[in-house]
């Protein structure tokens, strides 16, 4: 005991001790120390003006300038995003440039960029709009144009007629357009123009209705893909000619194109003005596209220049924010002078908090410094465990069912090595065990480069266990050493099998079976088991006994870390009538259990363990006959059944009754100082000398011991079978091993051809890979989680603490990646 | 005498191996303690794991029967 109070404080066993401080900061140097705070990053603000919505606070205008702002960053991000440039980061560290400079500068590059976005579009319709314009005079103009030589052709042989009587509409309407021209208003008229593709059947079928079927619709295909300025995606376009006659017709047919988006230009139907309107537009066209090229290079060239700054405003931006919604957080002072904050902090970290707070007054050029001092809390400190890089896995693993209460015993100390140890006994493999080390070598190998990528949530998962993942693989080695299992073939590692057969001809082999003529294999289980008939029956007995043996084992750790959590706090109440009870009612029954299992191995004997345990309750005082172990058992099965008998009330009455003693001493006769426990009320507050609550409600704490009584007993039986769990993964990991071993990999090399031999190898492989690797592993690592979580944890830990979340700026980096 | 010096292997091996840890990795009293317990943790574990199985078949009730097309 004595040796055990002089050792030092394990590193993460037991939160940091924390200290609740108060800040009281002059005005000027405010921002600064909060900068140099958050860089730190080691006190958790506390919200003092938690009753103020966000525009009641002091400092709004500011985090609206910083949301202004980085909504100037985003444009800026996307706009370089959608011109398709890389943005690339200079590394460089950059002097801090001053807020209202890069505000100034920020709106700056949006106005600019904002123009010449604007620019660009006129642009670039103004250069769809010829684009559509050319295509409309080439292919409309062939309509036009054919017409005409139809016209000329009057005169000639005989097959021109028969080409005049196949179109004598056509013809006639066009002679009529040629010599009239366009602008008589009885006369034949045309429209022409370009319409999206799909849109063109019903385009058609419309103006057919609205002109009564007097028009002549004639369209074809535009070879070009036109960008269309609204959805900027290439479109397939129709060129279209309307012939009609009449004024109203014309409007109508105006009207409709309006609507469908139809883009109308008139074409001369003169060739030669034909030739000479195209080649205007052809060199007004490539004017445009040069104009067009100047321009995007000029955007891309200043979002070059903004993008290479990009990641160091955003940074900047964002620690701004962080520290006006910090200094939000703060309150001003009766004299208006001050700042008041209150908050957390570790004790380790006070002098570097102090520190970073007089450099802050120095460079602010302050005349006042800036007060720290500790103060009393009402509520528990928050938890914080240093962790590395290699113990940060774990914890959050513990972290995900509960954080733990401030002071209490952490599980994760023991859970680094459980853990993966539990999930190796049901994973059990050698040869997969060296296939998950050299994943997670190469994971750990490729550190630096990976921890600095964005990955996807899986990888990022796998990557962040990497170091659970190295153990996982090294303790798996070591099981399937001792399982003796090289994807499910055993070896002959560790010397020669212990059995053999009786006599040189092995007749009996195969009915009697081998028998043992030496010591026992002397690590792990004898290669001879595998294959034969007895196998299963061996190996789950062994098994299920070794399920038992660990379960027993890591319930009553359990328990002693629950003690020694008893001692921390000094609560000799919970050591007596809570921890000695446990353990003899856990250890008479399922230590007994582990106790005889240790005896039937070491003797040989035939003895029936169930029968045993269930007429020990059943009938205590029988003979045992056959089923004896040792000398003694029946008095001392009898002895253990009353220890187990009488622990059940002796962790259920006295302690409320007690607690109902010792508040009612302390509140009538003003004794305290006897029981500084942390389970006085339901809802305590641990350490808490003020703000006490005054009425002891009994049949709340009796009810509450009650639960917690029934739980452990009904709970030790099941959290004892629960720990079967490891036999079972076991023996589904190794059954699946074997079948894919013998039925896929040895069944295809039986055979000769070589394809079927590679067939084979090949879906042995990925059958390994996906399902034992992949699918076994996360099956193994959620039990060996459950187990964990429930059967290690709920006999001693509380987990109903907070984290402590410093304000720190690497944090808010990680949280918007 | 197997068991019993086999058991002796792995206490040499984990004291063997607290050492090193000490030796490696030397950062003050509670690290210290906290590698150690990490050690004695792993040590315990995997003989434990160890004398489970030996145990099991120091004096086995049933013998392997081979199956037919061994």
């Amino acid at each position: 005991m004595e040796l055990l109070k002089n050792l030092p404080e394990m590193d993460l066993m037991r939160s940091e001790k924390m200290t609740f401080v108060q800040l009281i900061i002059p005005v000027e140097s405010a921002h600064r120390a909060v900068s140099y705070l958050g860089e730190l990053g080691l006190l958790q603000f506390r919200d003092l003006n938690d009753d103020k919505s966000p525009f009641q606070r002091t400092f709004v205008n500011q985090v609206k300038r910083c949301a202004e702002m980085s909504r100037k960053l985003r444009f800026f991000k996307d706009q370089i995003h959608k011109a398709g440039l890389l943005s690339s980061v200079l590394p460089t560290l950059q002097p801090d440039v001053d807020l209202e400079a890069l505000e100034t500068q920020l709106s700056e590059h949006e106005h600019e960029l904002i123009e010449m976005n604007a620019n660009s579009e006129k642009l670039q319709q103004t250069y769809n709009e010829l684009l559509e314009f050319k295509i409309v005079m080439q292919k409309a103009g062939v309509f036009l144009v054919s017409g005409k030589t139809y016209e000329t052709a009057e005169g000639r042989e005989l097959d021109d007629n028969v080409y005049l009587s196949d179109y004598p509409e056509s013809a006639s309407l066009l002679e009529q357009a040629t010599q009239s021209g366009p602008s008589i208003s009885s006369g034949l008229r045309f429209v022409s123009g370009i319409i999206p593709k799909s849109k063109v059947l019903l385009f058609e079928r419309m103006l057919f209705r609205a002109t009564r079927g007097n028009l002549l619709f004639n369209q074809v295909p535009a070879d070009d893909h036109i960008m269309d300025p609204v959805s900027s995606e290439m479109v397939e376009k129709t060129v279209f000619v309307v012939f009609f006659s009449g004024e109203q017709a014309k409007t109508k047919i105006l009207k409709i194109c309006e609507a469908f988006g139809a883009n109308c230009y008139p074409v001369p139907e003169d060739l030669t003005k034909q030739t000479q309107i195209t080649q205007e537009v052809l060199s007004r066209l490539s004017e445009l596209e040069t104009t067009l090229d100047v321009g995007i290079r000029h955007r891309n060239s200043a979002l070059h220049s903004i993008g290479v700054h990009l990641t160091t405003w955003m940074t900047m931006v964002k620690r701004e924010k962080a520290v006006f919604d910090t200094l939000n957080m703060l309150n001003f002072d009766v004299t208006k002078k001050c700042l008041v904050g209150e908050g957390w902090c570790p004790i380790f970290a006070k002098p570097q908090i102090q520190e970073a707070l007089q450099r802050a007054t120095f460079d602010s050029n302050s005349q006042v410094g800036i007060i720290f001092h500790v103060m009393d809390a009402v509520e528990s400190p928050p938890t914080y465990f240093r962790t590395n890089t290699f113990t940060n896995a774990y914890q959050e693993i513990v972290d995900a069912y509960g954080i733990a209460k401030y002071q209490e015993a952490n599980p994760a100390v023991y859970t680094v090595i459980t853990f993966p140890f539990l999930f190796a006994v049901m994973f059990g493999d050698w040869g997969h065990g060296i296939c998950l080390l050299v994943g997670a070598l190469i994971l750990i190998a490729r550190e630096r480069k990976l921890s600095s990528q964005k990955l996807g949530s899986f990888m990022e998962m796998l990557f962040g266990g990497r170091y659970v993942l190295l153990l996982m693989s090294l303790f798996s080695i070591y099981c399937g050493l001792i399982y003796n299992e090289f994807f499910s073939v055993p070896y002959h590692i560790f010397g020669d099998s212990a059995y053999r057969c009786r006599d040189d001809s092995c007749r009996d082999a195969y009915t009697a079976g081998l028998v043992k003529y030496r010591d026992a294999y002397p690590f792990g289980v004898d290669p001879s088991w595998r294959g034969s008939r007895t196998e299963l029956p061996f190996l789950n007995s062994l098994k299920m006994k070794m399920s038992i043996l660990f379960g027993v084992a890591q319930m009553n750790l359990g328990i002693m870390l629950s003690y020694f959590n008893s001692i921390y706090f000094n609560n000799s109440l919970d050591i007596r009538y809570q921890f000695v009870p446990q353990m003899i009612f856990l250890n008479s029954l399922f230590g007994y259990l582990s106790l005889l299992i240790i005896i039937k191995w070491c003797t040989g004997s035939k003895a029936d363990l169930y029968h045993v345990m269930i007429y020990m309750f059943l009938s205590p005082t029988d003979d045992l006959g056959e089923n004896e172990l040792f000398w003694g058992q029946r008095p001392l099965q009898i002895l253990l059944l009353l220890s187990a008998l009488v622990a059940v009330p002796w962790m259920l009455f006295p302690k409320p009754f007690i607690l109902r003693k010792l508040h009612s001493e302390r509140f009538q006769g003003r004794a305290y100082g006897i029981l500084r426990s942390s389970e006085v009320d339901t809802d305590s507050e641990p350490g808490s000398a003020r703000q006490h609550v005054e009425e002891f409600n009994f049949s709340e704490v009796f009810v509450h011991q009650m639960i917690h009584s029934i739980e452990f007993v009904l709970g030790s039986v099941s959290n004892t079978a629960s720990y079967l769990r490891l036999w079972a993964l076991s023996l589904a990991h190794s059954e699946l091993s074997t079948v894919f071993y013998e039925k896929v990999l040895l069944l295809a090399w039986g055979y000769e051809n070589i394809l079927i031999r590679l067939v084979g190898l090949s879906v042995f492989a990925f059958a390994t890979a996906f399902i034992l690797l992949m699918m076994e592993t996360l099956s193994a690592f959620l039990h060996a989680l459950r187990l964990h979580w429930v059967e290690f944890q709920n006999k001693f830990y509380a987990g109903d603490g907070y984290k402590f979340k410093p304000f720190s700026f690497a944090a808010i980096a990680d949280d918007e990646d | 005498m197997g068991f019993i010096l086999t058991t002796l292997i792995f206490l040499v091996i984990g004291i063997i191996a607290c050492f090193c840890a000490r030796i490696c990795c030397n950062k003050g009293p509670s690290a210290n303690l906290f590698h150690l317990t990490l050690v004695i943790t792993a040590t315990v574990c995997c003989w434990m794991m160890w004398a489970i199985v030996y145990l099991a078949q120091m004096n086995p009730l049933i013998v392997p029967i081979l199956s037919e097309g061994e």
